[in-house]
């Protein structure tokens, strides 16, 4: 009868943490923040596919349909650029998932547009297999995400225009669905860096500590001159090992209170590097976007100084004490002082 | 028994129906999310192979089928494709892509990479693959429309990563011994 009641009693743990993890409603803040980067990273990476639309896309392209229909096989993959043909209609859907990104970017009729940036978003990435990498992948994933929970619920056009229209200042809407995005995004980047990591323990010059030197020597990838490293063989040694070392150990060290800030920080310098050294920026940016997963609502507001602004201008309330992720409400030094006066 | 702790406002809380289907979702797609990477090839086993058959309908639709092997097992050289085209009235025309003046910005370089840098991978020991057959011949349809081109010819360029030593020694990323070059493609429109 012990066993029985010390195992349901472990069960209902369980269940109460897993509810806790995934559907304790918190302040969109974060994936508004979120919302704004990938929204804005979706925009750009599109923008730049309008350089050379028809090289790419078009039915003269680099990837000629027949060649990409036989990589793909029998698999799910599917873009809507299959049924695409003439130039004006290409243009046409191109412009229109412009626009679609924009609107995201901005938080507008966010419910809607994030459901077609994901569709838009998939299209372009199933169309061109072979001139992409992991920018892409990241894209697809903020896109997905950014489906599931209200991300026009800060920081958005929706919500100002709200606020407007009831002609009352609106409280913060603490949200589940916001969790669950952001706890979604939390997972998935553990999984991306778990993955990440443990695929180069196989690579000796993980091991011997000349990884970061093979990228740094790599003139097509090279974007800033580091051979000068050379010089400094166990620096290079030491950046290898702290990069592997913070991939294959990120998800577990980014969960408790005291280890978060550490590698949230290493993060900076390590996609930073990526972003600056190797030519990759938008890769490297959108690493970090994802990384905004773990940064509290309340840090957010801080941060941006939203509650100064939001009291001032967009009507936006601080959070009641205990919603969500925030345990506390922030009040920026600068709303605080503001309030004195 | 210990009881689940208060939500603070239960107007913003789901219902536990929906927390009950919403869990068996989020199990599901937090296993394929895993699975994805995890059955990635070359190296996957049996099991993973087998769990992502099953949920291969939904990674592929959801674009989650990715390794997320970033520069593993370790940063290689990099790949680039030589062309030499003759056009329609005899001229050479010589080009390689990437090509960092001509691409700009560098995501669009950076895509161009990408192109050079695929078909590389689908470069097979025992000779040349269906997919690197297509996509050598979709590149070569592609820059002979591009250059009304009678022919062209494709190769494929590795660039080697010098060793730090070397670098040390004098050695340029650039020296002509960290190249070499094999034919992927000769292409005439008229060619079955």
């Amino acid at each position: 009868m012990f066993l029985f009641k010390s195992v349901q009693a472990w069960f209902v743990d369980v269940v109460a943490a897993w509810n806790r993890f995934w559907f304790q409603p918190t302040d969109p803040a974060t994936l508004g923040l979120i919302r704004i980067c990938a929204g804005a990273m979706l925009l750009y990476t599109h923008l730049v596919w309008s350089l050379d639309l028809a090289a790419f896309f078009g039915p003269q392209g680099w990837l000629a349909s027949d060649a990409v229909r036989q990589l793909q096989g029998d698999t799910y993959t599917w873009s809507y650029f299959w049924y695409i043909e003439s130039p004006v209609a290409l243009w046409t859907a191109h412009v229109a998932a412009l626009v679609v990104f924009a609107m995201l970017t901005l938080g507008l009729f966010t419910r809607v547009v994030s459901v077609l940036a994901f569709i838009a978003t998939l299209s372009y990435v199933g169309r061109v297999p072979g001139a992409l990498f992991g920018l892409d992948q990241i894209n697809v994933m903020l896109a997905m995400y950014l489906m599931v929970g209200p991300a026009g619920g800060a920081f958005s056009l929706d919500r100002w225009l709200k606020s407007r229209r009831a002609g009352v200042p609106l409280p913060v809407e603490p949200s589940w669905s916001a969790n669950l995005a952001i706890r979604l995004i939390q997972v998935h980047m553990c999984i991306i860096y778990l993955f990440a990591g443990t695929s180069k323990l196989v690579g000796p010059a993980w091991w011997d500590g000349t990884a970061l030197w093979m990228a740094m020597g790599n003139m097509e990838y090279q974007s800033l001159d580091m051979t000068w490293m050379a010089n400094w063989p166990r620096l290079i040694n030491l950046m290898t090992h702290v990069t592997i070392v913070w991939e294959v150990f990120y998800c577990a060290l980014i969960w408790p209170k005291l280890t978060r800030p550490v590698v949230l920080l290493l993060a900076i310098p390590l996609h930073m590097g990526i972003a600056i050294c190797l030519g990759m920026v938008t890769f490297g940016l959108v690493m970090l976007v994802g990384n905004l997963a773990f940064v509290s609502p309340s840090f957010v507001r801080a941060l941006l100084s939203w509650g100064r602004f939001s009291q001032g201008r967009s009507g936006e309330r601080e959070l009641p004490v205990g919603s969500g992720n925030v345990t506390k409400p922030v009040r920026p030094a600068a709303a605080a002082a503001s309030r004195k006066r | 028994m210990t009881a689940e702790p208060q939500l603070p406002d239960s107007s913003h809380q789901s219902r536990p129906a929906v927390r009950a289907a919403l869990s068996v979702l989020i199990a599901l797609h937090v296993l394929a999310v895993f699975i994805g990477p995890w059955a990635m090839p070359p190296q996957t086993s049996e099991l993973a192979a087998s769990c992502a058959q099953i949920f291969q309908p939904y990674l592929e639709t959801m674009g989650l089928a990715n390794g997320y092997r970033f520069f593993a097992p370790e940063p290689g050289p990099s790949h680039l494709v030589r062309y030499e085209i003759t056009s329609e009235d005899g001229q050479q025309i010589e080009g390689v892509f990437p090509d960092r003046n001509q691409h700009k910005p560098r995501l669009l370089y950076h895509r161009y990479f990408m192109l050079s840098e695929f078909i590389n991978t689908l470069e097979n020991p025992n000779g040349p693959s269906a997919n690197l057959q297509a996509y050598s011949k979709s590149y070569a349809e592609h820059l002979m429309h591009e250059h009304q081109a009678k022919s062209i010819k494709l190769f494929l360029r590795r660039h080697y990563i010098p060793r730090m030593n070397e670098v040390r020694e004098g050695m340029k990323l650039t020296d002509k011994r960290l190249y070499e070059e094999h034919p992927l493609v000769l292409h005439k429109p008229d060619a079955p």
